[in-house]
């Protein structure tokens, strides 16, 4: 275009009034202004629209500092966010990174090991002691807190109170069982009402990851790194509560998410252990509703294992860079302090955070007809600040993979101390 | 009346510079526009040119996209469908459930596996099997249940054209959030011809779009229409999913006939269409481009004709500049000569402006000098010939006076009355010799007082002298100029008409200075008479010269050919009570006696 109007005007011999079409090339670049620490705009990532991505929305309307900037959301896909901080961390550049980034527990570590200096730690903002003590390990390193705890993974024990009626059960003789226990009430049912106990994911050992936290055990050691498999008792116990529930045909075998609901949602199964956050999925089946309950997740038969475990949850990071101030003022004067908000959480989208001060408050009291009048965010609130902390460490996903097939190999039946030793020579192998 | 009067004149006065302004303007316009307009379509179609092919390069370009993806689709298929885990998985039945663990392990290991052939694509993979097995790799991109994906008329529709790899489009429902395409085959063993699955890739349209966002604009829409005519997936959102047969059909025929591209009208607007059919997808790849929003992009139409205007409004300022100059100095020059009349041609005309008006004006000036001068000559020929006229009358001594004169004489003499004689003939000799001698010289008052007294002292000798004549001279006057012989035609005039009727009276004559002037007055208690008409053209009674040729006509014209036309003769008179003339001359007195005797020239 601009060579088309140069043409015309030397055609037109009037190179006079070439200056009047030359000029609007400088107004564009000069943008970068990256050596200012004030923005007044963050930006803050997160995945779930209907979850963290309103729960952000909400903070938005919540904030009572006095910060004077605009806080943008943007959704991204996990994987993507997963993808694109390792992408930038890794390179070095802080460019195009958010200001706030929402991480999944499991994969903390893996993060703040990996790029300490990437994150701005929180230490000295929040109040650890206002959160669970769980969500504290998972979301700290070297001593510094860089995660503001979000939503509580808090697990727990959804189960069928008519299956366990029709076979003799009530809800006290599951609440603070062992997976034994469980395991022998499961084949009651199944015998009383032709239903399975539970689902199993052959390829997602969910279970066995709750039923070792609830003895404060983890796939890695304390460290965060190294695998701790061969020779974990409270391993070798999961597998074993694994095997026993799989030998004693009490579990429906699911391949994705919409079976594993579908199960429960259709009636198939007697009991969820599972996240808190499946409340809504159990809600769906509204015809079942006073038909549930929910009760402490059952334990390991270990000693000094309790009855509350955690799946999931996530927590609120701020990245090393220009806008870190305000992005940890925002999380402050919302997630960190605003016990108002989490109300505000739980009565709208029905997420349980991990602040415990907000506990007190009306929404967490509500009843809950569903569940038979259950004070369901009080009992949830209460198991969540039981859960044992662990450290989640750098490879759960990596160590399960490994993990789905030894139990493969166990369940088809080999030795377990073998299937561990092997899981851990691969583990080692892989991840050194 | 006035006004259009006015206004015509201008337009007149104007005409020359309007006619060559407005040629000027004229040429200069139609040339802009013609040089803008043929520079923009010859650039609108040089480009169009260019932009067809190179879109039809870019159609080719998401074409390999397209079969990219198409290929490891069919890449994935096949291996789907040749691997063994997978089939017995979808076809164990009455499996415990250690199998089923281990059937769902060995599958999801197996599908992601193969899953990674499309997965940088974001497309998702799903495996149906008839015995309730689902299986889906990523769940969140599209939550189906095994029942509903069974029962989905894409499922109805892939069982019933087993052999082929269909592509179908998902409108946005409840249950899909997104539009997706969804690539399905029937999983079927070949020796029994048994169907036991059907396999789904869905890729939501977002997705697909990326194959040819990038070569997309709003003026250049790329969608994909399949079979139906139905636009399954476009870069204009509100497109998608509308059925648009017509497209289908225009692109059909660009395809068939090998087509660059063709000119039509889609949804109201022109476009220019290019279309590439996708064999494996049986859909019709359709770049649709504005003609008119890309031009309108490409070539600032707007900044060309300000830049056209820009000139044209330049030259024209410099061409009326020019030829109101032009013009100016030479209606200026047109305007002072259609005046030249009113100036009797002796005001030059001003010799300004440009090289051609003041050498016009140059010439006109010289020609008229010229001209002035032969004006001159010609005045100063006729004034020559009027004044020898006047000598010529001057000299004519009416021979009766003498004769008359002579006779009264012999009269005296014979009464004895010598020395009465003897006066007679001296005054008769003195007015003589001062009346022949040269016309043209001046004397002086107290000659020309002592000429008149002669000549009343002849005509008082002969007729009597009940006529008294008083001469008042004021004595500064004496040696004053002034024609001779100029007082005597009205003292003649005086004697012989005056009294008539009275036959005693008298004739004063003053001679005085009034500030420049020479006053001379003739006046006397006679008849009087009535003035009618113009005496200074005529005398009052014209009669016969006593003494001269010359009359009071001649004396009046005489004068105001010597001295001017502030000069010359007067008269009043009233009936019963006489007649006033009065004579007025210059004042000039003898100071050089080279010079005295010179009547000067006006």
């Amino acid at each position: 275009m601009k060579k088309f109007n140069l043409m015309f005007l030397a055609a037109a011999s009037m190179a006079t009034l070439a200056a009047c079409s030359s000029g609007d090339e400088e107004a564009s670049g000069g943008s970068g202004s990256e050596g200012s620490a004030d923005v007044d705009e963050i930006t803050a990532w997160a995945w779930d629209p209907a979850f963290n991505i309103a729960a952000l929305e909400n903070a938005k309307e919540a904030y009572n500092g006095d910060g004077d900037y605009e806080v943008n959301v943007i959704e991204n896909a996990q994987d993507d966010i997963i993808q694109k901080l390792n992408t930038g961390l890794s390179s070095g550049t802080t460019n195009g990174m958010p200001n706030i980034v929402l991480i999944e527990d499991y994969r903390a570590q893996s993060f703040l090991q990996a790029y300490p200096d990437a994150f701005h730690p929180l230490t000295d903002v929040i109040n650890s002691d206002d959160f669970a003590d769980y969500k504290i390990a998972t979301t700290s390193y070297d001593g510094e807190q860089y995660g503001l705890p979000f939503d509580s993974g808090v697990a727990a024990l959804y189960v069928r109170t008519d299956y366990l009626e029709e076979a003799g059960y009530s809800v006290e003789d599951v609440t603070d069982i062992t997976w034994q226990e469980y395991i022998e009430i499961g084949k009651d049912v199944k015998e009383a009402t032709g239903k399975n106990m539970l689902t199993l994911d052959p390829n997602d050992l969910a279970q066995v990851r709750m039923m070792i936290q609830t003895n404060g055990s983890w796939y890695v050691e304390e460290d965060g790194s190294t695998p701790n498999i061969a020779g974990n008792e409270t391993l070798e116990a999961g597998f074993e509560t694994y095997k026993e529930m799989m030998d004693a045909d009490i579990a429906k075998i699911v391949s994705d998410w919409s079976q594993f609901v579908g199960a429960f949602n259709s009636g198939d199964v007697a009991s969820v252990p599972t996240g808190n956050w499946i409340t809504p999925s159990v809600k769906q089946a509204a015809d079942q509703s006073g038909n549930w309950a929910v009760v402490p997740m059952p334990r390991l038969d270990m000693e000094g294992a309790v009855n509350a475990s955690n799946l999931g949850g996530s927590s609120w990071y701020v990245l090393n860079v220009d806008g870190k101030e305000q992005a940890a003022d925002f999380l402050l004067n919302t997630f960190g302090s605003n016990p108002d908000l989490y109300q505000t959480l739980v009565e709208d989208i029905g997420a349980l955070g991990t602040y415990s001060p907000a506990a007190e408050g009306d929404a967490y009291a509500v009843e809950d007809e569903f569940f038979g009048g259950q004070q369901l965010i009080t009992d949830l609130s209460t198991w969540t600040d039981e859960i044992p902390a662990v450290n989640y460490g750098l490879h759960t996903y990596a160590i399960e993979d490994i993990l789905v097939t030894g139990m493969q190999d166990y369940l088809n039946g080999a030795e377990l101390d073998t299937v561990l030793e092997s899981v851990q020579g691969q583990a080692e192998a892989q991840l050194k | 009346m006035k006004l259009k009067k006015k206004t015509f004149r201008i337009l007149r006065n104007n005409s020359l510079f309007i006619k060559m302004f407005l040629i000027m303007v004229i040429s200069i316009v139609a040339v802009s526009l013609l040089i803008t307009f043929s520079s923009i379509r010859m650039s609108s179609d040089l480009f169009m040119d260019t932009f067809s092919i190179s879109n039809t390069r870019a159609l080719e370009q998401i074409e390999t996209e397209f079969e990219d993806y198409s290929f490891a689709i069919v890449a994935a298929t096949n291996e789907v469908q040749n691997n063994g885990t997978i089939k017995r998985v979808l076809t164990q039945t009455n499996a415990t459930t250690l199998e089923t663990y281990s059937s769902y392990h060995d599958i999801s290991e197996q599908i992601e596996r193969i899953y990674r052939t499309v997965e940088s694509y974001d497309a998702n993979m799903i495996v149906l099997g008839n015995n309730e097995l689902l299986y889906n790799v990523n769940y969140s991109n599209w939550p189906v249940s095994w029942e509903t994906l069974r029962n989905h008329p894409i499922s109805q529709y892939t069982i019933n054209r087993p052999n082929r790899l269909l592509y179908q489009y998902l409108p946005s429902t409840s249950f899909t959030e997104e539009p997706m395409i969804v690539a399905t085959k029937t999983l079927m063993e070949r020796s029994t011809g048994e169907i036991y699955g059907v396999l789904y890739f869905p890729i939501r349209e977002a997705q697909l779009k990326q194959f040819y966002e990038g070569y997309t604009s709003e003026e250049n829409e790329v969608m994909l229409v399949d079979a139906d005519g139905k636009i399954v997936s476009g870069n204009q959102e509100e497109m998608i999913g509308q059925d648009a047969p017509e497209l289908m059909a225009l692109a059909k025929e660009v395809d068939d006939e090998g087509l660059e591209y063709k000119d039509v009208k889609v949804f109201g607007t022109d476009y220019m269409l290019m279309a590439q059919y996708l064999p494996t997808y049986n859909m019709y790849l359709v770049n649709l481009v504005d003609k008119d929003a890309v031009l309108a992009n490409l070539i600032n139409t707007r900044e060309i004709l300000l830049i056209s205007l820009g000139i044209v409004l330049i030259a024209v300022f410099i061409v009326f500049i020019i030829s109101r100059r032009m013009t100016n100095s030479i209606s200026r020059l047109v305007k002072q000569i259609s005046t030249m009349a009113k100036h009797d041609f002796n005001v030059p005309v001003a010799e300004t402006g440009g090289y051609e008006a003041k050498k016009i004006a140059n010439a006109f000036n010289s020609m008229l000098n010229e001209l002035q001068e032969y004006v001159d000559l010609a005045i100063q020929a006729q004034q020559k010939q009027r004044s020898a006229e006047l000598m010529a009358l001057q000299h004519q001594i009416n021979p009766h006076f003498i004769y008359n004169t002579l006779a009264s004489i012999k009269f005296m003499i014979q009464q004895g009355k010598k020395e009465q004689a003897t006066d007679m003939i001296h005054a008769l000799i003195a007015l003589l010799q001062n009346a022949l001698s040269n016309v043209e010289q001046t004397i002086t008052v107290e000659q020309e007082i002592a000429d008149l007294k002669n000549y009343v002292l002849i005509n008082q000798s002969r007729y009597g002298d009940g006529i008294k004549v008083n001469f008042f001279i004021s004595p500064d006057c004496l040696d004053c100029q002034l024609p001779k012989l100029i007082l005597q035609p009205f003292i003649e005039n005086a004697f012989f008409h005056a009294f008539n009727e009275k036959k005693l009276g008298f004739v004063q004559i003053l001679v005085f200075q009034k500030g420049e002037n020479l006053l001379c007055e003739i006046v006397d208690n006679g008849d009087g008479m009535e003035i009618k008409g113009d005496y200074t053209k005529e005398d009052i009674k014209e009669k016969r010269h006593l003494f001269s040729g010359i009359g009071i006509r001649n004396v009046h014209e005489r004068i105001q050919m010597l001295y001017g036309e502030q000069y010359g003769v007067d008269i009043s008179s009233v009936k019963g009570e006489g007649t006033k003339i009065k004579v007025e001359l210059p004042l000039q007195k003898v100071s050089n006696s080279s010079e005295a005797n010179e009547i000067p020239r006006t």
